[in-house]
């Protein structure tokens, strides 16, 4: 088949579907060991310390991962009607959506949807909506929701809002006292910090390992790649993960090996993958030539601990994060990725289930455009469900841009 | 001199016209297409039975209207067609729990008491997906007319799915199904089922109980018909003229007017 | 007529005219005045107006709005209020948003892409607002701004900015007193005449309104029918730019005793400072606003930004601020049965996420109570065809 000429595997990608497997298979046997151990179960949003809950032992699952695990499934669509159904309207967030949906529609969801969670944690850097979503989780389930608020910043990081997230977080650890029986042991959470910061560091490098010509990742590597980094980050199995990546692209740049066969251009990405249609999307792109070197999207999981105490470190890095800043941050980023990672394009995916990443995505595509000359180009879809996915439209936009980089 | 009374049900693509006499007998009806004015239509109709009856228009002692032309319409009371498909529903089918109406413009489930009084329902939201609106554009980029849709889906080998939720999005699915050489039948099961998911989805949103009547002009596509019988696991009753169920519960409601 | 009541029928004349042009123009119809404006109810108005600017709600206009900066899937309000600044004949010394959701946090980056951040002042208050800190840090939010508003303004005076807050407090203060007064006629009153009183109030000057409503409301109470028969419900959502779904219950026989709407009396409602529930006394109020030290009720110890804070902190729940979900239930069932309602309507703007989110429980929290709920979803505030189907079908089944 001519997709698979054109795309290479990682030989490494069997121990992460095992290493994937066994995290959500953990999950499962906290229904009878949680209890005798006194070890929780909580649902989690991508943005939310959880570093510090595992210093509680707590063991984390993220329902937007399976949102993700259930879109590559081809479940999200009936999960979806089950929410609708239910009254959720058709335009909130699909992972939510999805995700609602395996609770009230077990025997449609992937795995017959995730172990049910003794609390949930969601933080709102990423966007408002998880907040709406876990306080429906929390209504839905009864189990007691603990919420970090890390106030937008239209500008630089601020004092009072850092102190006032730093307040959230030492509350928060009363609370998690409270609900797992253990004191917060300090010296653990700077363990669980150093191991978070050194699989971060170790994604960081690999992604890096993408500046070489031609590159050894295209899109679908890193957001297949990501899932660690997401859903078990200060795992020692992580860590370990990633040294093998890692080991695994730089032979790829000593060899010159591509990700795809033949480079000819270089892409940015932008927004969370159109996971229902990963690889048929991509292959239009690959097809020509063409090679998502980098993203904002698994790149969100880069970033370095901040300075300061545990806490203060823990406060600082959580309300950073790119979503919860201003487009002309957001714009800095995108051009520096295209200088460093030497591309000739980018390609925003405007994502209608997410706001905070879509709405601001012209004002970005305009301001990158004027200050670098590189083109950009908008295509309309959603990140999980394939009923909002108009393929002749998005291949016609698709080829259109193409042929003008290679022209 | 005896009593007559009229339920008019002027909808966005056809108006209907139903006469009952005094015993809250159905002695008549008439429908024709809707066109710039509904209201003009309804009136020629109204004009037509009561000629085609022999009754005069000062034996009809109340009027009730409902559909999208029901405001301007001159009459007694003007009352939504979600109570007049109740009402009229009832009428035909003692037993029904739950009414599905797919029109023109909206598609409704009503759950209803014994008698055809309301106690709950659910509407299409702003968007066309699953209405006869959405059947007629697909129709139209297939080139076929809307009343062979049904038959024709009915025909197909290979379901093609229509998965886009927006009727723009689908339609160009559609297009790409054909150029892509897929069968018209197989294209237009793939759109009766996608208006029935639609549908489905309302039911659940009001809880089905049998049984289960289906009007509206849709309920005459024997595609839809069948994806949605499917889809919900029961069998749907259909008036013999389901376009005036909603027309015939206004008469009705005009009968009860008079009674009083 | 007595000529108070002369002058009565022509305030409320020019209140209603006002409500209908929706601010547009407000600079050159009162060119003594410097407005300021902004997007959410979460935004202080008494800091706009200390630093010598009038407060006004941006709005859509009425025309469909498509901005290039947004998709289609973005809400009209923020389509439209954008595509009105981009008219750019608005007179305005700047405008602001409270950071609330997802939309809004995007509206001000591109807001301030075009016009440049000095001109764009947001603030950020806590969605958590009985977080550990909130009060703190919302304070020091409040403080930033104060102090930006007051660079922009370049105002000049002889009393302090101290001063100044407190006067606008008191002013804030009596326009909802005033507002509350309202809403307690609003059982006997025609429902799209009380939603277009307090949407004027958001788009004038603070006095101006302040002086016109004192004088019709005497006129309102003597207007006030008797209990009519009609349908009683609440109507709970965001930003209604227009009467036209309270004219459309109206029009059906139904009655809004209860209103939950951004624009409508939550912008308004305000509970006196120290916890209680009770709400300040019309007639314990000073009737000079400018009056603030004699009849000024509030603790001496207390600066006037921890009552400004407070006010905000106590606001009826708005899906935006999460006091948990189960608050916000709370507060509108109480709202629900204290004010008797036979229905609720819960009105979307396609697209608003937090409003959609919270229909689900709410709905399903307020038919436990036997009040019947209905979810409609529209494009932006005006009703047509669809909406009365749906608004006809409900009131209808009311009377089951």
């Amino acid at each position: 088949m001519a997709e698979e000429k054109k795309y290479r595997q990682f030989q490494v990608s069997k121990d992460l579907k095992r290493l994937m497997a066994k995290h959500y298979a953990l999950g499962r046997y906290y229904r009878y060991w949680g209890r005798p151990l006194r070890r929780k179960l909580a649902w989690i949003t991508s943005g939310a310390p959880v570093e510090l809950l595992r210093a509680f032992k707590i063991y984390s699952v993220y329902p937007e991962q399976y949102g993700a695990i259930c879109s590559t499934a081809k479940a999200t669509e009936k999960l979806c009607q089950a929410a609708e159904a239910a009254g959720y309207s058709q335009d909130l967030c699909s992972y939510a959506r999805s995700h609602i949906g395996s609770i009230l529609r077990p025997d449609l969801a992937p795995m017959q949807g995730l172990p049910k969670p003794d609390l949930l944690v969601a933080c709102n850097n990423i966007c408002g909506t998880v907040l709406k979503w876990y306080e429906a989780l929390a209504h839905l389930l009864k189990v007691p929701l603990l919420v970090l608020d890390t106030p937008y910043l239209p500008g630089e990081q601020t004092e009072h809002a850092q102190q006032y997230v730093l307040e959230q977080l030492q509350s928060m650890v009363a609370h998690l006292e409270a609900l797992t029986g253990r004191k917060l042991d300090r010296q653990e959470l700077k363990r669980q910090l150093t191991r978070s910061a050194e699989m971060t560091k170790l994604w960081r490098e690999i992604r890096e390992l993408a500046q070489a010509h031609p590159s050894p990742l295209n899109g679908p590597d890193l957001f297949i790649q990501m899932a660690p980094i997401v859903a078990i980050r200060g795992s020692q199995e992580g860590i370990d993960y990633y040294r093998k990546l890692k080991a695994e692209t730089e032979e790829r740049v000593r060899r010159s090996e591509g990700s795809i066969l033949e480079e000819k251009i270089r892409l940015v990405w932008d927004n969370i993958a159109i996971w229902p249609k990963l690889f048929s999307f991509t292959k239009m792109f690959t097809e020509r030539g063409a090679c998502f070197v980098t993203d904002t999207y698994s790149g969100g999981w880069t970033a370095e601990l901040a300075p300061g105490d545990p806490m203060e470190s823990l406060a600082a890095t959580y309300t950073e994060i790119f979503l919860n800043r201003s487009p002309e941050f957001r714009a800095q980023q995108m051009i520096q990725l295209i200088e460093a990672y030497g591309a000739n394009g980018f390609v925003l995916h405007s994502n209608r289930s997410c706001k905070p990443y879509s709405l601001v995505q012209e004002v970005i595509r305009r301001r990158v455009m004027k200050k670098t000359g590189v083109p950009g180009l908008m295509v309309e879809a959603d990140m999980a469900d394939p009923r909002a996915y108009a393929e002749e439209s998005v291949r016609t936009r698709v080829e259109a841009f193409l042929e003008t980089l290679q022209a | 001199m005896e009593d007559f009374f009229i339920g008019v049900d002027i909808g966005s693509l056809t108006a209907k016209v139903v006469l009952v006499d005094a015993q809250g007998k159905a002695l008549g009806w008439a429908v024709a297409r809707s066109g710039y004015s509904g209201r003009d239509v309804a009136q020629r109709l109204t004009r037509e039975i009561l000629a085609e009856k022999g009754v005069k228009e000062e034996q009809i002692k109340a009027t009730v209207a409902t559909g999208y032309g029901r405001v301007t319409y001159p009459a007694e009371r003007e009352v939504s067609e979600i109570t007049c498909q109740a009402k009229g529903s009832a009428h035909f089918f003692p037993g029904a729990r739950t009414v599905i109406d797919i029109g023109g413009q909206d598609s409704k489930v009503i759950k209803v008491l014994p008698g055809g009084k309301v106690i709950d329902f659910a509407m299409n939201d702003k968007c066309a997906a699953g209405t006869g609106r959405f059947l007629e554009v697909m129709a139209g980029a297939l080139e076929v007319s809307l009343e062979e849709v049904g038959a024709l889906a009915l025909k197909a080998e290979e379901h093609k799915s229509i998965s886009s939720f927006c009727t723009v999005f689908a339609e160009s699915e559609v297009i790409s199904h054909a150029s892509a050489g897929a069968l018209k039948p197989d294209i237009l099961a793939g759109v009766c089922e996608s208006v029935a998911a639609r549908v489905s989805a309302l039911v659940e949103r009001v809880g089905l109980e049998s049984e289960v009547v289906f009007t509206g002009g849709v309920a005459k596509n024997v595609g839809v018909t069948k994806a949605l019988s499917e889809q919900i696991g029961y069998p749907l009753l259909i008036p013999e003229n389901p376009q005036i169920t909603a027309a015939l519960g206004a008469a009705l409601l005009a009968w009860g007017m008079g009674k009083n | 007529m007595d000529i108070t009541m002369v002058k009565a029928e022509e305030e409320l004349t020019f209140l209603l005219e006002e409500a209908v042009l929706r601010g547009k123009n407000a600079a050159e119809r009162y060119p003594e005045q410097r407005f300021f404006g902004y997007l959410c109810s979460y935004y202080p108005e008494e800091l706009i107006l200390a630093a010598g600017l009038e407060p006004l709600r941006l709005l859509p206009g009425s025309d469909p709005a498509n901005p290039a900066e947004l998709p289609s899937y973005c809400c009209s309000l923020a389509r439209g209020t954008l595509a009105e600044a981009k008219k750019g004949k608005s007179g305005l010394v700047g405008v602001g948003m409270a950071h609330t959701c997802d939309t809004m946090q995007c509206l001000d980056g591109i807001w301030s892409d075009r016009f440049g951040r000095e001109n764009v002042l947001p603030i950020v208050p806590p969605v958590l607002l009985n977080a550990p800190g909130a009060r703190r840090y919302y304070q020091r939010e409040i403080e930033e701004l104060s102090a930006k508003l007051l660079r922009l303004s370049e105002i000049k005076r002889s009393f302090s900015n101290e001063e100044a807050l407190e006067w606008a407090w008191q002013v804030c203060t009596r326009a909802r007193q005033l507002a509350a007064e309202l809403d307690e006629l609003r059982p006997r009153l025609p429902s799209p005449l009380v939603s277009a009183l307090l949407r004027a109030g958001q788009l004038l000057p603070k006095e101006r309104f302040i002086e016109a409503l004192l004088t019709v409301l005497p006129l309102l109470h003597i207007k006030a029918g008797e209990d009519s028969g009609r349908y009683r419900v609440l109507v709970s959502g965001a930003v209604l730019e227009t009467d036209s779904l309270f004219q459309m219950v109206e029009d059906l026989n139904g009655r809004v005793v209860a209103d939950d709407t951004c624009t409508g009396y939550r912008h308004y409602a305000q509970n006196i400072v120290g916890g209680a529930n009770d709400k300040i006394r019309v007639d314990e109020a000073p009737r000079d606003s400018r009056d603030s030290q004699s009849q000024n009720s509030m603790n001496s110890r207390e600066s006037v930004l921890t009552q400004i804070v407070q006010r905000y902190v106590t606001m009826p729940p708005c899906p935006c601020r999460s006091q948990g979900l189960e608050k916000r239930l709370d507060y509108l069932e109480a709202l629900a049965l204290k004010r008797g309602v036979q229905g609720a309507i819960l009105a979307i703007r396609k697209y608003c996420e937090p409003h959609a989110w919270d229909a689900v429980p709410l709905k399903e929290r307020l038919e436990v109570r036997g009040i019947r709920t209905l979810i409609l979803e529209l494009e932006a505030s005006e009703v047509g065809g669809q909406e009365r189907t749906r608004l006809q079908a409900f009131l209808e089944s009311l009377s089951n």
